[in-house]
């Protein structure tokens, strides 16, 4: 029962404890990381650890270096087809041992060929074989078809709702500024199908004075209203392209139309990219509505309790349609922008099984919710511009004696080892759960490797190679300290909601005490009786903040039973589970608390050149907070900036223009730009955690006497509520259980 | 009154109207052994520039079942300001605006003079004529597009400004045009397979569907509302001329050809049957009983969906007479059931449906026919929409009148009242049953009966009805001496101005005793009213019986009538006379028999309904020269002159111009021939050869200017194969086959005639009797006395 169990600096990756060559080229863990970082050798030693077996992997994450090669020959085991990698055992000088199946290879003569001295040296200096990361650009016989250009299909909701919102100018004047960095080349392809009770093709033909609209009412079995130029050449077709975004919003100005088709539109749009596959972009606003995938409102007022119902589909449409575009490689995004229940548990499976990825923005309204405009716009600039890789997929190959049994994130399992990623973003995050068939005595070390098959923007056929190095135990001792906390958690999040929508969020909530109550009455059962002490919990340092993290887990949004989160907000919270990596998913459940008035230039972040002040971090209880400090608490998603209610009147003008707490305004959205110290310190860090995450953030002030002050302190995972435990009282009931 | 002739010209030029008996027999019995029905052709909005404006409401009889309009047969008490109707007896007194009246004092429709006469409602809201432009898009070569919308774009300028316009295309898919759109053109798509209710048209076009919500618009702080949402939704689709002409001529202009791919051999997907649904619901559902026009231009067949004539497969080719005559036509009979259903809903609603098909090969006007039959639609068709006959017929549709209105009338209904030893049959014409029954309703029905009231939604000043009527007065009630029969026209219908109007027609004609008076009433004889009144019923029995009876029907009804009323002795042909005016009866009806109303195996389906449209639309004069085409000959020995429409008129030193309406013909005999071969026309010395070859071109050209639709126009000559146009018109006098003979009964059905060009020679090539063989046989059954 420590005070302090995490540190400033924040919380320790843990890695592989391997030899030194290998431990210095293994896969960065941020990108390819085991739950336990010693396998146990057997399926009964891992069954007395208690603890789960997985791996998760963020394999298109955006990389600062990444060797890329581009060779006739791409070296692979015979028998496996594993790819060379750092952790293969070079029999001799001409052959090599497969760290996957053992099978001895041949290595070609090209390998070792040195084209500078023109010799043949040593393979070991080979990129393939000094990096545990690596990209090949591939020949022809990783090809089905000819590499198909990038192609990005937007679907705009134009219904009344839609207008109301005001996304569609935001949309519109993102897509303008942006639209010359789309990933693509000459042949970048793009579209447009607005839908509101009906559907609105435009044809964007090159020579057209002016686009043309297309409306299709007839929802029945949808239909494409011209056979081409639904889909133009962007640039060929930009002036045009540029005058439809410029006239957009005008266009559906006032509209009164209150259906929404997106069923239909969906179909449509399945149809019009059939032949190259490529990108959907929905933006929706409500519930669809009207013709085929017509969803009904299943929310029930106050949806809490025991057993919270419909968070699974309410027909299989969406998932059977998602299915059909996988085959033809398109994949599906959704940018959901609902006030009201627009079910997403139904909507979300568009995405889930083409391997899109989904944006929620609860309640967006370009003027009564300016917190989320920003957030849409970062998001959206992010998504519109960030790497891309089309008719994709990605296999997993493991070390004999391991077998794969289950697959978290969004795709479609081809076959055992193999999963179907129309689409891979950078931001995509996948987890798997293994379990132990053989013995795996044969070799010290087990190795991972996911290879991801893609078509680049560019329209390159590519393979991204990941290769993960773990060392067998035979030792339980070993097993406990090479745990890796976070991606345990982070796994056992995943594993949470498949439970949950199998069976029920209660279940799955027993499953996480169960799990920590099992890991932690594990490690004591290994632990020689001397060191057993009745009146406290023991956890390996590996495995401290595992306790913590359950608890957080059980307060999240995804599976508390105690507040009344509206479904549409828990299904997100759940996909946001299954495809968040490790460090984003971590930072959901347990986000960063950091004291801002404590920030100093003392020990700097160092951001290239830019030296960032620090605060080192929190941990979330009510007794860290001071009612003289500023404090940030950071989900990832969304800043809140707290105001105690006693801040020095110094503070208030250095930071917020404002001569004493009293005249601050509650719910500013940003951070006047002031000079002085204080200010340029608190900006400079805010700034700088802004940067460092891929999606856009809400950003909002609260005082200490706000109206919104729970938004921020319902994240204090440690504190005790009406209906749940505190941190201290969770450990009590751990204790209570482990011992009876 | 000088002659029969002379009161009948005065009577067609005042009311429009020709009888076919201007004495009428006197009782019901008598009537029927006339043979040729009592009727009339009646032209309704005959162009009548001197009438005077009438700008207040017609006088009506205050009789409920009667209501017929004060006219100048009613008797007028001046001293107790009452009037007598002429057809119920009731006496009604004027209304107080007419407190002034007297002998000297008239108004207008109670002198003599104005027995036609037209009153504007001036109450009546004004609406200014639609225009519903449905246009093909599938074309295998760009010109034909191109001369299209070039016409199209032409006929924005010929429209009145405030004239509503719409626009539909149509191919594979059938596409709703959004007009004055900026920025973005907008249109709705629709499946040209599918076939979509009034109702379903207007719930997916947002007609009547989105009413502008103010107060939900001020609620958003956002950008001001635009003018044009406030507006109906409806005039998205349907927009003023002169708000939408720049916008609507941008939009033709960029028309493309329908963009789906046509697979070797096959036909484009052309849904000719779902456009024009959509375009009937579209209309239904906004402007119901408002004058509009739908104009319908197709390049080919039917191939798809609803309406479809004939399937994509070029191998199978478009029905024939042959495969109908065999019933062997496996969309036909679905395609009539939908076409006919539209043309109904459209002439419930008041609208128009033209057809203007130009393509070469058939495009299903056969199926279609009723759309322009029951609507008063035109039917144009031409080869290609690129051609003048085409463009200059479709600038006709705007013609104007001489105060530079529109030559069309919208939205009409006829009533016709009858006084009470008379009932009404039936009309045959542009039109559909309003299903009226009332004392004037005749059980007899000839035509569509069964009503005293017809919609006519398009009519123009040529348009005529042929009308029947029955005598019902029974043979044991005289009708006293001097005693006349009244029949009253009341045609109210839309102006193009928009105005509506009232124009009433009321005629008179004596009685007569047929058994003591009959050479009373054969004087009153109209032949050529009375062949043009039996062409329309000829045809109307042939569109519903089979070919081969009506012309028995025509045979019979001609004997008839020559027994009843030529001068004879029993079984002595040579003896047989009759009057002057029945002398041309026979001569018409040989020329009807033969025509290409009655015989069909020459043409195909499309071209005998087009050929039976125009006779059941014109007005006695061109009907009679569709019947019997006119030949005028030119030569050397004086001005030119009508010549028998016979084989020999033909003949080498003279010119023939030949007006059969669909066709003009000038044809030069063999010498004419080669001397123009050899130029003498361009030699000073043979000046007069220039003036007779020009001769017949300037009377050519003053028929084809007023012509609608243009005629086809041909210049041949002896030899030429054209020629054969005039060849299986005239009168095989002189043929190989003279001695050609057949047994007593006149029957001709079936043979072809004129196949073969003549190679010059006069003989016509023909298996085909001529005039001569079928007076003789006619005489000989005429006198029989077994017959
Ligand atoms: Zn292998
Ligand atoms: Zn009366």
């Amino acid at each position: 029962n420590e005070r302090n169990l995490i540190s400033a600096e924040g919380v320790e990756t843990a890695k592989p404890t391997l030899p030194h060559d290998f431990k210095k080229v293994n896969c960065n863990p941020d990108i390819f990381r085991c739950t336990l970082n010693a396998i146990p050798q057997t399926s009964s030693l891992l069954n007395k650890a208690r603890l789960p077996l997985g791996i998760l992997i963020h394999p298109f994450k955006d990389l600062s270096q990444l060797p890329v090669i581009q060779s006739s020959v791409i070296v692979r085991c015979r028998s496996c087809r594993t790819y060379i990698n750092p952790f293969v055992v070079f029999v001799d000088q001409r052959r090599w041992k497969c760290n996957l199946c053992f099978r001895v290879n041949e290595l070609p003569d090209e390998f070792s060929f040195d084209p500078v001295t023109k010799t043949y040296g040593d393979p070991q200096r080979r990129p393939e074989v000094k990096s545990a990361t690596i990209e090949f650009i591939a020949p022809s016989e990783y090809m089905l078809r000819p590499p198909q250009p990038a192609v990005y299909l937007y679907l705009l909701d134009v219904s009344f709702n839609a207008v109301e919102t005001g996304y569609l100018s935001q949309f519109c004047q993102i897509l303008l500024d942006e639209l010359d960095k789309l990933p693509g080349d000459a042949r970048t392809t793009i579209g447009f199908l607005c839908y509101d009770r009906s559907l609105y093709y435009f044809n964007l033909a090159e020579g057209l004075s002016q686009p043309q609209m297309l409306v299709v009412p007839d929802l029945e079995d949808p239909f494409l209203p011209c056979p081409d130029n639904l889909l133009v050449n962007l640039h060929e077709s930009k002036e045009l392209v540029i005058e439809l975004l410029n006239q957009l919003p005008s266009l559906f100005e006032g509209n009164h139309e209150t259906g929404s088709a997106l069923g239909a539109a969906l179909q449509s749009a399945h149809k019009l990219m059939s032949p190259t596959g490529g990108r959907v972009t929905v933006m929706q606003t409500c519930l669809p509505s009207v013709g085929p995938g017509a969803l009904e409102n299943r929310e029930v007022s106050g949806d809490s309790g025991k057993n919270v119902a419909h968070i699974g589909p309410a027909t299989d449409f969406y998932k059977k349609l998602s299915l059909d575009c996988s085959a033809q490689q398109i994949a599906v995004d959704l940018f959901m922008l609902n006030g009201q229940y627009a079910d997403l548990a139904s909507l979300s499976c568009i995405s889930k099984y083409s391997a899109g990825c989904i944006y929620y923005y609860p309640s967006f309204h370009s003027v009564r919710n300016p917190g989320l405009v920003d957030k849409f716009d970062t998001d959206l600039r992010r998504y519109l511009t960030r790497k891309i890789g089309f008719e994709s997929v990605m296999r997993i190959r493991c070390t004999r004696g391991l077998s794969i049994h289950t697959f978290h994130g969004n795709f479609f399992v081809r076959s055992t080892d193999l999963l179907s990623l129309p689409n891979i973003n950078p931001d995509a995050g996948f987890g798997m759960q293994m379990s132990i068939e053989d013995n795996l005595q044969d070799s010290s070390t087990i190795s991972f490797q996911a290879a991801l098959l893609y078509t680049s923007s560019k329209g390159e056929r590519r393979i991204r190679v990941h290769t993960l190095c773990v060392p067998v135990t035979n030792q339980l001792s070993d097993i406990f300290a090479g745990a890796d906390q976070q991606a345990i958690a982070a796994l056992l999040a995943k594993m949470a909601v498949d439970r949950s929508l199998n069976s029920a969020i209660s279940d799955a909530r027993d499953a996480m005490m169960n799990a920590s109550l099992d890991a932690l009455g594990a490690y004591a059962q290994q632990l020689p009786s001397s060191q057993r002490n009745s009146s406290t919990i023991l956890a390996p340092h590996s495995l401290r903040l595992m306790p913590i993290y359950m608890l957080a887990m059980l307060k999240s949004v995804a599976f508390s039973l105690a507040g009344s989160s509206k479904v549409d907000t828990r299904v997100y919270a759940m996909q946001q589970c299954k495809v968040l990596p490790p460090c984003y998913l971590i930072q959901m459940l347990y986000p960063h608390l950091y004291p801002l008035h404590k920030l100093s230039d003392e020990n700097p972040i160092k951001r290239g050149k830019e030296e960032i002040p620090s605060a080192g971090l929190l941990q979330l209880s009510s007794a860290n907070i001071e009612r003289t400090g500023l404090f940030l608490m950071d989900t990832g998603e969304a800043m809140y900036l707290l105001v105690g209610s006693a801040v020095g009147d110094q503070v208030c003008q250095d930071v917020f223009d404002k001569p004493n707490f009293a005249s601050i305004q509650d719910g500013m959205m940003d951070l006047p730009e002031l000079e002085n110290p204080t200010s340029e310190r608190i900006r400079s860090f805010v700034n700088y955690l802004m940067d460092s995450r891929p999606n856009g953030v809400v950003f909002l002030v609260i005082r200490d006497d706000s109206k919104h002050r729970h938004l921020f302190f319902q994240h204090m995972v440690e504190d005790r509520t009406e209906s749940s435990m505190s941190y201290y009282e969770f450990l009590q009931f751990l204790q209570g259980k482990t011992k009876g | 009154m000088s002659t029969y002739q002379e009161f009948i010209q005065q009577n067609e030029d005042r009311d429009g109207i020709r009888f076919s008996w201007n004495v009428w027999p006197s009782s019901r019995l008598e009537a029927t052994r006339m043979v040729v029905p009592l009727g009339a052709v009646f032209t309704p909005l005959k162009d009548r520039p001197d009438l005077p404006p009438i700008p207040y409401d017609p006088v009506l009889c205050t009789r409920t079942t009667c209501r017929a309009i004060l006219n100048p047969f009613c008797q007028i008490d001046y001293r107790a300001k009452m009037w007598t109707c002429n057809f119920c007896y009731q006496r009604n007194p004027f209304p107080p605006q007419y407190a002034a009246i007297s002998e000297q004092h008239q108004p207008a429709e109670i002198i003599p003079q104005f027995s036609t006469l037209e009153y504007t409602i001036t109450r009546a809201t004004c609406h200014p004529p639609i225009f519903l432009l449905v246009v093909d898009t599938c074309f295998p070569e760009d010109e034909d597009l191109q001369g299209l919308k070039e016409s199209l774009q032409m006929s924005l300028s010929l429209l009145p400004p405030n004239a509503l316009i719409g626009l539909i295309t149509y191919g594979k898919m059938v596409q709703v045009h959004e007009l004055g759109s900026e920025g973005v053109s907008k249109s709705y798509v629709f499946r040209g397979t599918k076939e979509l209710t009034s109702k379903q048209i207007q719930e997916m076009l947002g007609i009547g569907r989105g009413a502008p919500a103010q107060p939900q618009q001020q609620q958003r702080g956002g950008a001001p509302t635009n003018q044009q949402q406030l507006q109906l939704p409806s005039n998205r689709f349907l927009q003023p001329v002169h708000k939408c002409d720049m916008n609507l001529t941008d939009l033709l202009g960029e028309l493309q050809r329908d963009p789906w791919p046509v697979a070797q051999g096959k036909r484009p997907q052309r849904s000719v049957g779902a456009a024009l649904s959509i375009a009937v619901g579209l209309l239904e559902c906004t402007f119901p009983n408002t004058g509009a026009r739908i104009m319908l231009f197709m390049g080919g067949p039917c191939t798809q969906g609803p309406g479809m004539v004939v399937d994509d497969e070029l191998k199978h080719p478009i029905r024939s007479h042959h495969d109908i005559e065999k019933d062997n036509c496996k969309y036909m009979k679905k395609a009539m059931k939908h076409y006919e259903s539209l043309a109904n809903r459209a002439a419930s609603n008041g609208h128009i449906i033209d057809i203007y098909a130009c393509a070469l090969d058939q495009t299903g006007l056969h199926e279609m026919k009723f759309c322009p039959k029951y609507t008063g639609g035109h039917m144009v068709m031409g080869d290609s929409f690129n051609t003048s006959l085409f463009k200059q017929t479709f600038q006709r549709v705007f013609s104007h009148d001489s105060k530079g209105e529109f030559k069309m009338a919208f939205g009409a209904t006829l009533e016709i009242k009858t006084s009470r030893e008379l009932k009404v049959s039936g009309a045959i014409g542009p039109c559909v049953s309003l299903g009226v029954k009332g004392p004037a309703v005749s059980d007899t029905e000839i035509g569509l009966g069964g009503t005293c009231q017809w919609k006519m939604c398009g009519l123009y000043p040529t348009t005529s009805l042929a009308v029947c009527f029955e005598v019902v007065n029974q043979h044991n009630a005289p009708i006293p001496q001097g005693g006349r029969g009244y029949i009253q026209f009341i045609t109210q219908y839309q102006h193009s101005s928009g105005e509506r109007r009232v124009r009433v027609t009321t005629v008179a004609r004596s009685w007569a005793d047929a058994s003591a008076n009959i050479q009373h009433i054969s004087a009153g004889f109209d032949q050529e009213a009375s062949a043009v009144m039996m062409g329309r019923i000829a045809v109307y029995r042939a569109e519903t019986d089979d070919g081969p009876d009506v012309l028995r029907w025509l045979d019979r009804m001609l004997i008839r009538l020559c027994q009843k009323f030529g001068d004879y002795n029993k079984d002595d042909p040579n003896s047989f006379r009759y009057s002057e005016n029945f002398s041309l009866y026979p001569q018409f009806m040989f020329h009807l028999r033969r025509s290409q109303f009655l015989q069909v195996f020459n043409n195909s389906p499309d071209e005998t309904s087009y050929y039976r449209h125009m006779l059941n639309i014109e007005d006695l004069t061109q009907s009679l020269i569709m019947i019997q085409p006119i030949l005028y000959s030119y030569s050397f020995h004086g001005p030119p002159e009508p010549v028998l429409l016979d084989s020999s008129s033909l003949q080498g030193d003279k010119i023939l111009l030949m007006d059969t309406f669909f066709h003009i013909l000038i044809y030069h005999g063999e010498t004419i021939a080669q001397w123009k071969a050899q130029g003498y026309q361009d030699m000073p010395e043979y000046a007069n050869l220039k003036q007779l070859l020009q001769a017949p071109l300037d009377d050519a050209q003053e028929i084809l200017q007023t012509r609608f639709p243009m005629p086809r126009y041909i210049i041949t000559e002896a030899g030429a194969s054209q020629a054969r146009f005039l060849l299986s018109k005239v009168n095989p006098s002189q043929t190989h086959n003279n001695m050609y003979s057949f047994g007593g009964q006149i029957n001709v059905g079936g043979d072809s005639y004129g196949s073969e060009p003549a190679d010059g020679s006069v003989p016509v090539l023909t298996d085909d009797v001529s005039l001569q063989v079928f007076m003789d046989h006619l005489k000989k059954l005429a006198v029989s006395s077994s017959s």
